[in-house]
Order: C-alpha cells, then sequence, then structure tokens
C-alpha cells in the first residue's frame, strides 16, 4: 500500500500515528446483517451503550452526520460542483498556471486582497486567503506576475501573523493565528520577493508607457484598454511590493526602519486612487448555478480546506466586497502611518497619552500589534535605544521632580537614595509594560484588564510609601531646605487614579451600565476620583515648583549675570493642561449625576425590581476592582450612600434645583473648555454636549414636561462617555 | 460486562424464548462495545471509530471518529478528517464492518447462530 506523501509534509498531521495505519490493514468482516437484525430486537427508546463510559451526556454531544447543519464535510448535498484541490485543479484543467489574461490576473489580485483584509479582520487563514488555490504552491504557477504577486501575499501573511504573535495583544474574536501546516513561501527570501516584484513593476511598466497615447496620434481603443489594464496589475504589483516592504521594516529594530516604513505607506496610500478606478477592469466570480450556493472566483475554491476545520465550523467566512477593499487599505494605511509617529514620543507619559489615544478608535490587530512591537522590541528596550528604568525615572522628575532624582541635589550620589529608588524604578517597570500592553488590547477586553491591574498598582504603592517614608527622613538629615515629602507616591497615585477613571468610563463605551445605575458611576467619578486627582496633580505641581524655586535660587548664588528673570506665570506650567481637562471632566461628570437625581426624583429613571438583588450589590459589583486600592480607599455602599445623602442639607433640594445645579456644572465645563488654548477634537466633542445640556437643564429646572410619562434618551453618539440628554 | 440501560420503559419480562433470544441479540452486540466500527454511508463516505451506542433505528454513535473519503480502503485520498464524537443515522447505514479480532467466542457476530 502506498502511504499518502502528504503526511510527511508536515501539514495536517492529526496524530495519525503507526498504530493506526496498521489497523486500516486489518481484516474487517462486514457483519451489517446481523447487526441491523440484532437492533430490531431493542425496545423503542432503549440505548445500547456502555454504562460506566458513555451517557445520554455524551450522546447529546455528538455531531449528527448527513444534517446539513452538523455536517460539514456531506457529500453531494450543498455544491454540486467537485471540490478539487490545486494540483487537481491544474491537472483537470479547471485553472490555467500560464497565458492569464490582464483582466483574469485583476480580478484574481483583487479577490486575493479581499482575503487578505477578511484574514486580518479575525477569520481563518483556510476560510480565506488559502481559498485562493494558487498560493497553495507558488512553485507551479509559470506566469511571472501571479507566481510574484502570490508569494508577496504569503509573505505579508506570514509577517503579519509574526507581528500579530509576538504582540500578544489578541484575543480569539481578535484573529485565529492557525496557519494549518500551510506553506508561506519559507523556501524563498523576504528579499527575492520584493525583488521579483520589481522585476514584474518594471516589465509592467515599459508595457505601460509603449502603450500610452502619443501626441497627435489617433487613439486606438484596444491599445487604450491595454494600456489601461497594463497600469491596473502595475499598481496592484507596486502595491504589494510597498506593502510587504513596510512590513518588513518593522521587523528591523533600528527606530530608523519606522521612519522607513512611514514612508512607504504613504507611497502605497498614493496608489489607491489608481486602485479604485480599475478594479472593474478584472473578472467577476461566476454565479454557481447549484442551489443556495456562492458565486465562485476563478482560481479560488470556499471549500477547498473544509476538512481542515473542526466539524462545527462555519461553512463561509465572508469576504469583504471588492469595492470596499480600497477603503480599508486606506484606513489601515493611516493606522500604521500614526503607529509610525509614536517613535517621535520621548516621555513616558506622552507615550501612555499615545497609546490611549490609539486605542480610542478601536484600530485593527495588526496596527495595535505593530504599536506593540516598535514601542517595545526584542531586546526589552523602548524603542531599541532606552531603557525602560531610564524613562521611568524621566517620568517621575518630569511629573513631581523627585530631589533625589535632581542632579543639585546631596541625595542624587546618596548610595543608600541610590538603592532605594532604583529598586523601586526596577519594580515599576513591569506593571508599566503591562499597563502599555493592556492598552493594545481591543477596548472590550481593555477594560477586565484594567480592573486586574489595580492589584499590580496597590503593591506599588505600598512600596512607594515605604520609599517616600525612607528618602524623606534621609534627606530630612542631609538636605534640611529640601522636602522629599511623599513624590513616588503621589505619582503612583496619580497612573492609579488615571486607570480607575479609564475603567469606569470605558464602562459608558461599551454600554455595560443601565440607565439607573448612571448616578452613581458618574457620582464616583466627580465627587471622588475626579477630587482626588486634582489634589494629586496640584501636589505634584507645587512639588515641581519647590524644585524650580530651588533651583532658581541655586542659580542666583552662583552668578548673577546669567540669571534669567523668570516672570512669574509665564507660560503654561506642564500639568496645566491636564489640570485643565480633568476640570472640565469632573464638571460634566457632576452635572450628570445630579442630574440622574433629578429625574429619579421625577420618576423619569426607570427602576429593576430588585427580586433577587438590591442596587447594593449592583453597586458592589460595578467598583469590585477597585477594592484591592490602597488609596484611594473604596467607596462601599453604605458610605456613598451617607456620603451623597442629600437630607444632610435643610431643606433638601428639590428636582428644580438638582437641575439648575447641573446647568451650571455644564456651563463651567463649558467656560473651562472654551479657554483652553490650540482645542483638539476632544475639546470640542465635550463642547458639543455641554452646551445643549445647559439649555435642557434650564427647561427641565422650569417643569418643562414633568408630568410626561415618556423617559427620557441619552445620547452618546457625539461623546461616548457623556451624553446629550434629550426629553421627548 | 457492560448492562444495557432502560432509557425508555422497562424491557420485556419472562417472555421465554422470546426473552432469551433478545438477551442473546443484546448480548452480541454487548460485546461489540468500544470496538473498531467501520460504517460505510449513504453517500459515499466511510467513518472509522469505536462502537459506543446505538439503537433500534441502528442509529450508530461512534467515538474518536475519523471520516475517509472514497469508502473502499482507508488510504483513500487526503487525510481522514477528525470528527470526535458523531452520530450516523441508521437510514443512512449501508454497511457496518469491524475487525476480526472483535469477533471472539460464540456468543458474539460470525459465530454460528
Amino acid at each position: 500500500m502506498v502511504m499518502k506523501s502528504s503526511v510527511e509534509d508536515g501539514d495536517v498531521g492529526w496524530g495519525l500515528g503507526v498504530p493506526e495505519k496498521m489497523r486500516n490493514n486489518a481484516n474487517w468482516v462486514d457483519i451489517t446483517h446481523e447487526f441491523k437484525g440484532a437492533c430490531k430486537e431493542l425496545n423503542l427508546g432503549e440505548l445500547l451503550h456502555d454504562k460506566f463510559r458513555f451517557g445520554l451526556f455524551e450522546a447529546m454531544s455528538a455531531i449528527e452526520m448527513m444534517d446539513p447543519k452538523m455536517d460539514a464535510g456531506m457529500i453531494g448535498n450543498q455544491v454540486n460542483r467537485k471540490v478539487l484541490n490545486f494540483e487537481q485543479a491544474v491537472k483537470d484543467g479547471a485553472i490555467r498556471v500560464r497565458d492569464l489574461s490582464l483582466p483574469e490576473l485583476i480580478g484574481i489580485m483583487d479577490t486575493c486582497f479581499c482575503c487578505l483584509i477578511t484574514w486580518l479582520e479575525g477569520h481563518s487563514l483556510a476560510q480565506t486567503v488559502f481559498t485562493c488555490l494558487y498560493v497553495h504552491n507558488p512553485d507551479l504557477i509559470e506566469d511571472p506576475a501571479l507566481k510574484a504577486f502570490t508569494l508577496g501575499i504569503l509573505k505579508v501573511c506570514d509577517i503579519a501573523r509574526e507581528k500579530v504573535n509576538k504582540a500578544a495583544v489578541f484575543e480569539e474574536e481578535d484573529f485565529q493565528a492557525m496557519t494549518y501546516g500551510f506553506k508561506m513561501a519559507n523556501n524563498v527570501t523576504d528579499l527575492r520577493v520584493t525583488g521579483m516584484l520589481k522585476d514584474v513593476e518594471d516589465e509592467l511598466q515599459r508595457k505601460v508607457k509603449s502603450t500610452r497615447s502619443r501626441q497627435g496620434e489617433q487613439r486606438d481603443p484596444e491599445v487604450e484598454l491595454e494600456h489601461q489594464q497594463c497600469l491596473a496589475l502595475f499598481s496592484r504589483i507596486k502595491f504589494t511590493r510597498l506593502l510587504l516592504t513596510a512590513l518588513i521594516a518593522f521587523t528591523k529594530k533600528e527606530t530608523s526602519s519606522v521612519s522607513e516604513a512611514q514612508k512607504l505607506m504613504q507611497q502605497a496610500a498614493d496608489l489607491l486612487p489608481a486602485l479604485r478606478s480599475s478594479i472593474e477592469h478584472g473578472i467577476q466570480s461566476q454565479n454557481d448555478t447549484t442551489k443556495g450556493d456562492h458565486p465562485i472566483m476563478m482560481g479560488f475554491e470556499p471549500l477547498v480546506n473544509q476538512r481542515l476545520l473542526p466539524p462545527t465550523f462555519p461553512r463561509y467566512a465572508k469576504i469583504i466586497k471588492r469595492e470596499e477593499m480600497v477603503n480599508y487599505f486606506s484606513k489601515l494605511i493611516d493606522r500604521i502611518k500614526t503607529v509610525c509617529e509614536v517613535i517621535n514620543t520621548t516621555n513616558l507619559h506622552g507615550i501612555l497619552d499615545f497609546f490611549c489615544e490609539f486605542s480610542e478608535q478601536s484600530p485593527c490587530v495588526l496596527s495595535r500589534s505593530l504599536l506593540q512591537t516598535t514601542f517595545l522590541i526584542d531586546n526589552k528596550k523602548v524603542f531599541g535605544t532606552q531603557p525602560m528604568h531610564d524613562m521611568i525615572k524621566d517620568a517621575l522628575r518630569y511629573f513631581v521632580s523627585p530631589p533625589v532624582l535632581s542632579s543639585k541635589c546631596c541625595l542624587y550620589n546618596n548610595h543608600q537614595a541610590k538603592d532605594y529608588i532604583d529598586s523601586f524604578v526596577a519594580h515599576c517597570s513591569r506593571p508599566f509594560c503591562s499597563l502599555i500592553q493592556i492598552h493594545g488590547h481591543n477596548r472590550a477586553r481593555q477594560r477586565d484588564k484594567l480592573g486586574h491591574i489595580l492589584e499590580e498598582f496597590a503593591t506599588l504603592q505600598d512600596e512607594a510609601e515605604k520609599v517616600d517614608a525612607a528618602l524623606h527622613s534621609l534627606l530630612m538629615k542631609l538636605e534640611p531646605q529640601r522636602q522629599h515629602l511623599a513624590c513616588l507616591g503621589t505619582w503612583i497615585l496619580y497612573h492609579n487614579l488615571r486607570i480607575m477613571i479609564q475603567y469606569l468610563l470605558s464602562g459608558f463605551e461599551l454600554e455595560l451600565y443601565s440607565m439607573h445605575e448612571y448616578y452613581y458611576i458618574y457620582w464616583y467619578l466627580s465627587e471622588f476620583l475626579y477630587a482626588w486627582l486634582m489634589s494629586t496633580l496640584s501636589r505634584a505641581d507645587s512639588s515641581q515648583m519647590a524644585e524650580e524655586r530651588l533651583l532658581e535660587e541655586q542659580q542666583k548664588g552662583r552668578s548673577s549675570k546669567k540669571t534669567k528673570k523668570k516672570k512669574k506665570g509665564q507660560g503654561a506650567r506642564p500639568l496645566s493642561r491636564e489640570i485643565t481637562m480633568s476640570q472640565a471632566y469632573q464638571n460634566m461628570c457632576a452635572g450628570m449625576y445630579k442630574t440622574m437625581i433629578a429625574l429619579d426624583m421625577d420618576g423619569k429613571v426607570r427602576k429593576p425590581q430588585f427580586e433577587l438583588d438590591s442596587e447594593q450589590v449592583r453597586y458592589e459589583h460595578r467598583f469590585a476592582p477597585f477594592n484591592s486600592v490602597v488609596t484611594p480607599p473604596p467607596v462601599h455602599y453604605v458610605q456613598f450612600k451617607e456620603m451623597s445623602d442629600l437630607k444632610k442639607y435643610s431643606p433638601p433640594p428639590q428636582s428644580a434645583d438638582l437641575y439648575m445645579a447641573a446647568s451650571k456644572h455644564f456651563q463651567q465645563a463649558k467656560l473651562i473648555l472654551e479657554n483652553v488654548p490650540s482645542p483638539d477634537p476632544e475639546v470640542n466633542r465635550i463642547l458639543k454636549v455641554a452646551k445643549p445640556n445647559i439649555v435642557v437643564m434650564k427647561l427641565l429646572a422650569g417643569g418643562h414636561k414633568k408630568e410626561t410619562k415618556v423617559l427620557p434618551e441619552f445620547d452618546f453618539s457625539t461623546h461616548k462617555y457623556f451624553p446629550v440628554v434629550k426629553i421627548i | 460486562m457492560a448492562t444495557m440501560i432502560e432509557e425508555n420503559g422497562p424491557s420485556t419480562h419472562g417472555r421465554g424464548e422470546l426473552s432469551s433470544y433478545s438477551s442473546r441479540a443484546r448480548q452480541k452486540l454487548e460485546s461489540l462495545l468500544n470496538k473498531n466500527m467501520r460504517i460505510r454511508m449513504t453517500d459515499g463516505r466511510t467513518l472509522v471509530g469505536l462502537f459506543l451506542c446505538t439503537d433500534r433505528d441502528c442509529n450508530v454513535i461512534l467515538g474518536s471518529a475519523q471520516e475517509f473519503l472514497k469508502s473502499s480502503d482507508s488510504f483513500s485520498q487526503g487525510e481522514p478528517r477528525v470528527l470526535g464524537l458523531a452520530m450516523i443515522p441508521g437510514h443512512h447505514v449501508v454497511s457496518i464492518e469491524v475487525e476480526s479480532d472483535s469477533l471472539v467466542g460464540t456468543q458474539g457476530f460470525g459465530s454460528s447462530h
């Protein structure tokens, strides 16, 4: 018996060892008749099985053969065509590996691009790129353009997969990393493939030039068509080469290659209009006339890999349409270009902000992964050059100017102080790397992970307090005019608060909260978290100013001619923008929570029946991740109720008072934001919510539509955290 | 020896000759439990797996089932597809085979009866 060589290829080796094969040689005895006869002796509904090893529970999970819903391998039911693999199709004459026309090539390439995009969007390789028969074995292709192209696509897939795996910021809903043993052009080098693409490109460029319209010449429509089609093919080959070269650049360790990638991406973007206008030249899928089947594109077989997939996999992955292909590429290129910008940010806080902002547009898994691997290259250094420890020290200097890190302070060279601070910074490294990695996940997963990392930061906070105390007492002895106070603790607290705030706000973005929960979420944010954040930021600011004053005095003492008169309050302080934005956010949250309480008073908030649970249970659940945080201490339900009790005012406010108060908060936010120099899109978004809310609250305070039973609507389409309140 | 469980109602008792014939049928079937079985289906595919369960309508459940195309020999083209636990409805069963080693003793199939 001939052993099928495909087993040795290392592809689908489903663990078939030798014993299995031997069993196939065994003598099989036909017992059909007796078996069926014996079965007839069983009673209706009686099951015959091993009592100990098999029962109804197991029986229930068996897939039913010959049922189209569960039996993906059923023959002859769903499709009338024979499903052929690449080699079979070539032998059969069903597809050609040479003498392909320009429209055929264009159509095949466009469909391949669509498959590539569909894979990047989370489907399996087996149901996307590898439904193209040509990519299974490019060595068999004789057409040079198609050969180079398929190798290019394989390389793109290979590098993309490698990056996504390495970055590890994906979950099963984002990406399927399985390669099913498919060969990804490993026998050819990256350089060779780009070279092949360039050769084809040059050849096509010659053709394009030779078919170009010349002045004074009558234009032959056939030549014009050929010119257009050559141009179309040329653009596609060049686009593939640029995309591949850009990805190769990302695999290099030098930061300079990131800038190179950015340039290449721009060049690829410049080709997109040409791609878009020439899609029509490609051949379309042929409609399969069998029942309920999808149109089949020449060179593609959607079911060719069906046997590699688990039985319960859906039959087809929906490949995106060609019309959407260019739009997707355009956005992808924009994202990758943005990713390249990260190397221009040099401080840790700036990088964190960059990651947060990038994540807010819900970018694709590939761009997120590229951002991660660009930030922390293999050798665990930031951008391959800076050790994380140095970045953390710089961040501390920028935020809170701890004396121990200032070269002018005696502690800088103090052996013991150095030990303390170095050890602390070393312990900060991993949590901050984790934090940056968390911001690389998709929005939903991020929230969950942010909740978990609070535990690590709580440990850091503990250590920060101890180191602060030690450094403080040390400094008191050695340099009493300087004070260390709680620098490190302040810095960790700042990050803690940021994480907690992000955690709560993302609940709005992900639409997790019910309306009746808004009031305590916004309360926690405005009365508690933002209040703490404001005081933390101002403490950090004072710490900075104290250091600056000291340095000024030291300089004054040295040379009087070199002292610059620093005007008071000149220039924005480094943290001023953040303080301003936090104030605005706090006011927005305050406005919202007062609105919700007032609406509740007017019976406009629908509450659940609370049969088996209570508001306390839900409250505790929402804030559960905060229980591991030491500072700020979590606010438990009873305490929250006390703190937010309106009866402590006399007279206790009515809904009208609360609406007015809310209106004032929105007004305050508007004032603050309108004074922000060089407003960014975020500022404008908040303003677009604050302005209408001011008006709505005033109307409600005046008793507008008080009697209506219709509930208000909350429109988060302008800003995902703060809704425009609409009274119907 | 595995005993049979009656999921739906009691089996017939004390029907003399008829009952002993039925119990012999059951014993024959039971002797095949957990043995390798090869079943050809109406669409030409062959499943090979461990015989785990059957019922009156000859619906058969195979464990660790592998699916082969082109039923005649298990070395058909391509790799067998691993299905795991699979149920073949009785009316789609064309043939049932077991390995000759599984047929032991006078109680099993293939022996004189």
